[in-house]
């Protein structure tokens, strides 16, 4: 058995390869570009989770529990308590203030948004340092700040690290910014609203048992960090270390323990590890990484039915070679094995290929996953994705899985060849793809979809919703959509009948889609599936595009907006301290302003936000989109709305609350008990948030920074001159105009979708792709006929216009079919699937133009590639013997 | 060995709408032409590598001439079928059809002889298995620009020349086989070309089959005047032709 299948190998598929090698190389590259485009988007989702860094990871090694309120700081009066606490055990304490920093833009008209965003770490340098020393891992700060600078250029920083720590505020930068910036005497950054220019007292020291040092990393002593950033008094966090030596993991847990007791439950603080804060980081953007995932399948979803597809036209070339093996004595087994050898080989040599276009794909990538989850998850240092054993391990099984899969039915195909009416000359090649001519399977699997699209979301851990029922609705509906819209292909032949007496082409190509083939009904599948599911996110995007400009119209209706420069991401900390919000609210062209404050907060263990505006202002001038409206105006009111709160919608999707819900929010003055006013849109973000009256949340929180305010101005005035003169007073701010704010928010929306169309794209390429291979079958298959045409008087151009007419009619069709499909799906990612992920109600638009042009590419494209694929079937040499 | 001779000389009178004519069917239009040879073979050869397929074949038919084509299986039969219907290409002599040198067209104007000037007859019949009988033997029509109701008229002749009125509208695959093989006698006559290629036309068929086929082929080259290139083993076959090529190791030897 070994030495036939050794044979079989050797003799046939490696000589096939080597007879065609271009159809086995285009297969490869197939197949690799579906792995490729899975790779590169799980190594850029990967990067972008793994750039998560715990920051504090690489000063201090790794900290065994992190102590830090479950809303705002703590204050620094704890330290001494923790210490009593700890008595004499052996545990390390590492106080930490944390805040965000950005460089001042070049020039006002540089994008505000987008720039890098440095942490600014404020520890205990010497704790640090003493650490270090201990853990003999060879980190020191005590070196002269001169090293920073390979070209012996250096700060006017004294040149010792006491020195630095008396001077003032000092910074430690990373050596790949300090390699960056060139001039290493100070850094200019904005902080709250002020631009500071802080000298560079060294690089941040790395170690090998440490993590990479993040280039947007700095780090400052921690008093000084305090004062830069208004949090004298305060600290974010503070860390433990239990120090190494026996029954170390006892003594960890026990500390856990008295840290939990200490902190009331969760009431005053809450304890984690790092490795569970990463987890939550990776909770937060599950949904956004899981549908990435599951759009970049798409093209391998597609490669699939051209493997299918490949395979199958090999079985049907050589089907007279199968049937001599067969009618000498091969047994069906042996030849269902070559045939699923075949695929597997191709399969790893597509996956192997697929894994290095990934990982260079995912070079390319990375920026924009990393600026999306910087945007709405959390601060990202992601520059690069790296490749790691069990990625490849993946990707190349991957392209195993999907190629045997592919190659499973042809294999079957293969081995079932009957040798007795194969060797009879000229036999009627056989149907085929009988699972695409059965319409009652198509209406069960698009009843099922809609059945399942009625199912509610599978809820992960940290209350992440993973909609699948929605996608397993998708799935069957493009199933039984591709196999419904084979039905379609006669009924478009009879309508393009009249074009048949006018060209002698037409009427050949209609002839063969009157009954069309298997291969016909499978190119049509496949191009449904890739213009489906494009169109279908296209109507997702536009939806989403629609919504958003409405509620911005909306929700925006100051004159100026005015936050620190800084601020420019989800993880920004920047904020405007009173004195300046408050001299801002006063500009004498202002008929009213509204300040808002942001504090993030942890409910159930969820990362989540609550903001305070004025909310009278809001009630008087802008228009919330409301979801559910307040059945009343108390919550409008000051005196009246103490116990108040407004949800927005992903807030409500998140924690299960509607309007007349009571929901528990941790506050530094303790927990207080609001009652849901109402749920209003908001597409900022997906953790959700709440929205009180400001000045309630200033005394909960004893602090009055704004994140923003807002200016509305008399009729007539400047805004333009205003801002000009206002941002010359305070150079540490971003101000926008109205209109300006509009642009850059619609912009960074659609900056998060560019790789889904790139995913897209490349779905629609393939497919394409996929048709020209059918149609290259389809004329292997038709040899005798095109002889017999050659006989008949028509030339290369006529026979190439005939199967261009075949290829435009079989694109027309998936695109009707794919069009369809596409507002079925477009319902479903809008209402079903985005909404178990983000909770966000959208409005239904449908993008015709882009749609129309869509479809006019597909089946320009498809004609032009048939043309070319026809061209090449005139040349084909007639395969008959004398 | 030649079987039958009719003689030639004078004039070839070609009267194409005898048999396949529209709405004006017993109208014959008569064309004098003067005695050139429909096709002339001059000193053709051919040659795959090393091996000589065809060398010095030389000969010439008239119109309304019928030339049977044999000789053992690889002695070139089919090849110089394919250089005489411009589907291959001589490497050396000269082809020419009704004057023209076939043998010096382009690919494109190959094909324009093909539609225009040659019908061909296959062994395996070859009709297009997506498209009715009618559909079939309107296609040359179609090919050459023959207006949709002209067309109509000559297809429904050429049915019933045939015997095939009424399976105009059935697939090849609802045909038997000599039903099949008249529908490719119509096709490959309907556009009214000088010259029928057949390559045995009667090898897939039974005997009673064959013989209709035959006698089929002689009436109609002889209702219009068209040449016939028959190959075939056949010697039932060969005696409906005026003369007998013989082909051995690419020479003809008798």
């Amino acid at each position: 058995m070994a030495a036939i299948q050794s044979l079989l190998l050797r003799r046939f598929a490696l000589r096939h390869a080597r007879i065609a090698p271009r159809q086995s190389l285009l297969l490869v590259g197939i197949l690799a570009l579906g792995v490729a485009v899975f790779v590169a988007v799980r190594l850029a989702n990967r990067a972008a989770v793994a750039s998560f860094t715990h920051f504090t990871d690489t000063l201090t090694g790794q900290s065994d529990w992190i102590v830090q309120p479950a809303a705002g700081t703590l204050p620094e009066s704890v330290l001494p308590e923790l210490r009593a606490a700890l008595g004499a055990r052996p545990v390390q304490i590492f106080p930490v203030v944390e805040s965000t920093g950005s460089r001042p833009p070049k020039s006002d008209t540089a994008a505000k948004f987008g720039r890098t965003t440095y942490t600014l770490l404020g520890v205990d340098l010497i704790a640090v340092a003493n650490l270090a020393q201990q853990q003999a891992a060879g980190r020191s700060y005590f070196t002269s700040t001169r090293s920073a600078d390979p070209r012996g250029r250096g700060t006017d920083a004294p040149d010792d690290f006491w020195g630095a720590l008396r001077a003032g505020p000092r910074v430690w930068i990373s050596a790949a910014l300090a390699a960056e910036i060139g001039d290493l005497r100070s850094l200019d950054l904005v902080i709250n609203e002020q631009v500071r220019a802080l000298p560079i007292a060294g690089t941040i020291p790395s170690s090998a048992d440490a993590p990479r040092v993040p280039a947007s990393l700095i780090v400052l002593d921690l008093p000084q960090l305090q004062a830069l950033a208004g949090k004298v008094g305060r600290l974010d966090r503070v860390e433990f270390i239990v120090e190494p030596g026996p029954r170390a993991d006892e003594r960890r847990a026990e500390l856990r323990a008295l840290l939990t007791h200490l902190g009331r439950d969760g009431e005053r603080w809450t304890v984690t590890s790092p490795g569970e804060r990463r987890e939550t980081a990776a909770t937060m953007t599950q949904a956004f990484r899981l549908n990435l995932t599951v759009l970049s399948l798409i093209a391998l979803l597609v490669g699939l039915y051209l493997i299918f597809e490949a395979l199958d036209g090999a079985v049907v070339r050589r089907r007279g070679e199968i049937a001599i093996l067969r009618a000498l004595g091969v047994e069906e087994r042996a030849v269902r094995r070559a045939w699923l050898i075949e695929a597997a080989v191709l399969g790893l040599a597509g996956g192997a290929l697929g894994v290095l276009l990934g990982w260079a794909g995912a070079q390319l990538s990375v920026r924009a996953v990393g600026q999306t989850v910087n945007a709405l998850y959390y601060a990202t240092t992601v520059e690069s994705a790296g490749l790691d054993p069990g990625e490849i391990a993946i990707g190349v099984l991957l392209g195993l899985i999907a190629s045997l899969a592919a190659g499973w039915w042809p294999a079957r195909e293969a081995a079932r060849t009957p040798p007795a009416q194969v060797l009879v000359r000229h036999a009627t090649a056989a149907a085929g793809h009988g699972v695409l001519r059965r319409a009652g399977l198509a209406t069960i699997l698009v009843v099922a979809g809609a059945l399942a699209a009625q199912l509610p979301p599978l809820r992960l851990s940290a209350g992440v919703r993973f909609p699948l029922a929605g996608y397993l609705a998708a799935f069957l509906w493009i199933f039984g959509g591709g196999i419904l819209c084979g039905f379609l292909l006669p009924i478009l032949a009879r309508l393009a009948r009249p074009v048949r007496e006018h060209s002698a082409a037409a009427r050949i190509a209609l002839s063969h889609l009157a009954a069309p083939s298997g291969r016909h009904r499978l190119a049509v599948a496949a191009l449904l599936c890739a213009i489906g599911m494009t169109a279908g996110m296209a109507i997702l995007v536009a939806s989403f595009d629609a919504t958003v400009r409405n509620w911005v119209q909306r929700a925006l209706q100051a004159d100026l907006y005015i936050s620190s420069n800084g601020a420019q991401s989800a993880s920004s900390q920047n904020r405007i301290s009173p004195e300046t919000w408050r001299a801002l609210a006063a500009e004498p062209a202002a008929i009213a302003s509204s300040v808002l404050s942001a504090y993030p907060i942890e409910l159930d263990g969820l990362p989540t936000l609550i903001t305070g505006s004025d909310l009278s202002v809001v009630l008087a001038r802008a228009a919330l989109p409301w979801v559910q409206a307040p059945t009343d105006d108390a919550i409008f009111d000051p005196a009246r709305n103490g116990a108040l709160v407004l949800a927005s919608e992903s807030f409500g999707e998140r924690f299960h609350v509607r309007r007349g819900d009571r929901v528990r929010v941790p506050t530094p003055a303790g927990w207080q008990t609001l009652t849901v006013a109402g749920v209003f849109a908001d597409y900022g973000n997906e953790r959700g948030s709440l929205l009180v009256e400001r000045r309630q949340l200033a005394t909960w929180f004893a602090d009055d920074y704004a994140a923003n305010i807002s200016l509305f101005l008399r009729p007539g005035a400047d805004a333009e001159a205003i801002r000009a003169r206002l941002l010359t007073r305070h150079p540490g701010l971003a101000i926008y105009t109205n209109a300006t704010l509009r642009t850059e928010i619609l912009r960074i929306f659609r900056q998060t979708f560019s790789i889904t169309y790139a995913l897209e794209v490349i779905g629609v390429a393939v497919a394409v792709i996929g048709l020209a291979l059918s149609l290259v079958s389809v004329l292997l298959d038709r040899r005798d006929e095109l002889t017999t045409l050659r006989a008949l008087g028509f030339d290369r151009r006529e026979i190439a216009w005939a199967t261009a007419f075949e290829g435009a009619v079989v694109a027309a069709c998936a695109v009707t079919g794919g069009l369809v499909l596409s507002l079925a799906l477009g319902w479903l990612l809008i209402h079903v699937i985005n909404k178990q992920s983000f909770g966000w109600t959208l409005g239904f638009t449908v993008p015709w133009v882009q749609l129309a042009a869509l479809a006019f590419t597909v089946v320009v494209t498809g004609g032009t590639v048939s043309y070319l694929v026809g061209r090449w079937g005139a040349d084909l040499p007639a395969d008959r013997e004398e | 060995m030649i079987s039958q001779r009719e003689p030639n000389a004078g004039f070839a009178i070609y009267g194409r709408r005898l048999a396949f004519g529209g709405n004006c069917c017993c109208v014959a239009i008569m064309v004098l032409v003067h005695d050139k040879p429909v096709l002339a073979v001059t000193a053709v050869g051919k040659s795959y590598g090393e091996r000589a397929v065809l060398a010095g074949v030389s000969f010439s038919i008239a119109a309304g001439e019928r030339i049977a084509l044999t000789g053992p299986s690889g002695s070139g039969k089919t090849t110089l079928l394919n250089c005489l219907g411009g589907v291959d290409r001589p490497d050396a002599g000269e082809i020419a059809l009704l004057g023209e040198r076939i043998d010096q067209l382009s690919s494109d104007g190959l094909a324009r002889l093909r539609r225009e000037r040659v019908g061909t007859v296959f062994q395996f019949f070859h009709l297009l298995p997506t498209l009715t009988a009618a559909e079939n033997i309107e296609l040359p029509l179609q090919l050459t620009g023959v207006p949709p109701v002209e067309r109509a008229e000559r297809v429904a002749a050429a049915l019933g020349r045939v015997g095939l009125t009424a399976r105009g509208a059935a697939l090849p695959s609802q045909l038997s086989g000599g039903e099949q093989q008249r529908v490719a006698i119509a096709r490959a006559l309907v556009h009214r070309p000088a010259l029928i290629l057949a390559d045995e036309p009667t090898g897939n068929l039974d005997s009673a089959n064959g013989e209709n086929i035959l006698r089929l082929l002689r009436e109609l080259t002889d209702e219009t005047r068209t040449a016939l290139v028959l190959v075939t083993h056949s010697e039932e076959a060969a005696a409906i032709c005026h003369r007998n090529i013989h082909l051995r190791d690419g020479r003809i030897v008798g």
